[in-house]
């Protein structure tokens, strides 16, 4: 619940750095296996973290726990949204908000993409994902069955560069 | 009834093909709620883009505000449970596997085809979002300068949402 701007950061903090569940070598190789995987990554990392202690019930008691309070704090900010967004204020608040929305995914985007300078090939991947989408508007599944074969193969590489 | 069924089995099938996470899916998120199922209309999508990413807690909360626009609590639920399923028991049955790989290369090559994938993703979808939540100048540039910033400083993102916020509220945006 105390996570703004994204829940990973805390989620280390408490786990690794509070409760000493977890090495940090582990939380770090637990958190590369859910950044590959797809799906929301903090409910994958609930899912790992949850069925390591308890198996198949703690993977969804964590994630329960990790989903529940945001479920309800969402509903009752969407039920004060249906009685102010009528607010000339809110519409503009809300408007400036989702500007800086976008250039956070986008920093985020960019903050990944520094380290692919390191082996420039893989920038291919990255380009072709992006003409993919945003110029040939193939669908997502599609686009992931095209690139992810170029992706391994010069992933490869690079792993057999360093 | 049928339109809960509708929202879940959708919102399934989305699950697997999120790499980098749900900000990833947000514009196929967008034009299935919007253009395909009329499930929600343009300005309200965007209203709860900017609620999820103001308040704390994680990015599927989109999602979540979806379903409660759709079908109330009920609906917030189901939307969350399904954007999450599918994807909660492939790392299930995967995570072994992964964590078992030994061959250091191996396991590299995976995790920089995903990481490249993913930033592929991320950046086609801030851009696709830009394309239709930004309306004028303005926010465009208040999109670039949040992108800047954040690269060069190590500003905590809420002091952005803030900035957004109090440019917003006096009609600059």
């Amino acid at each position: 619940m105390s996570g703004f701007g994204g829940v990973l950061p805390w989620a280390r903090r408490t786990l690794v750095e509070r409760d000493k569940i977890l090495t940090s070598e582990e939380f770090s190789a637990i958190l590369g296996i859910c950044q590959i995987v797809p799906g929301p990554n903090i409910v994958n990392l609930a899912v790992c973290v949850g069925s390591r202690f308890a198996g198949a019930k703690g993977a969804f008691a964590s994630v329960m726990g990790l989903t529940l309070g945001p479920i309800c704090l969402v509903m009752f900010l969407a039920v004060l949204y249906d009685h102010y967004s009528y607010l000339d204020s809110a519409k503009g608040i809300l408007r400036g908000i989702s500007a800086v929305g976008v250039g956070l995914i986008a920093s985020t985007g960019f903050k990944m993409l520094r380290d692919e300078f390191r082996y420039p090939a893989m920038l291919l991947v990255v380009i072709i994902t992006i003409l993919a989408i945003c110029y040939f508007h193939l669908g997502l599944g599609w686009v992931v069955l095209i690139v992810s074969p170029l992706a391994l193969f010069l992933a490869w590489k690079k792993a057999h560069k360093a | 009834m049928s339109i809960l069924l509708s929202l879940f089995l959708k919102l399934s099938a989305l699950s697997l093909v999120a790499f980098g996470g749900v900000n990833a899916l947000l514009p196929v998120l967008l034009n299935l709620a919007v253009n395909q199922e009329h499930w929600i209309d343009l300005q309200t999508f965007s209203d709860y883009f900017a609620i999820a990413q103001a308040a704390p807690g994680p990015n599927f909360m989109t999602v979540t505000l979806l379903g409660w626009h759709v079908y109330g609590a009920i609906g917030a639920c189901v939307a969350t449970l399904a954007i999450a399923w599918p994807s909660s028991i492939l790392i299930f049955y995967l995570q072994r596997l992964l964590l078992g790989i030994k061959d250091p290369q191996k396991k590299q090559s995976i995790q920089y085809a995903a990481a490249a994938l993913a930033i592929g993703l991320v950046l086609s979808s801030a851009w696709q979002i830009a394309l239709q939540i930004n309306h004028g100048v303005a926010a465009y540039a208040l999109t670039l300068a949040t992108i800047a910033f954040t690269l060069f400083m190590r500003w905590h993102p809420l002091y952005f949402i803030v900035l957004g916020a109090v440019l917003g509220l006096f009609g600059f945006i």
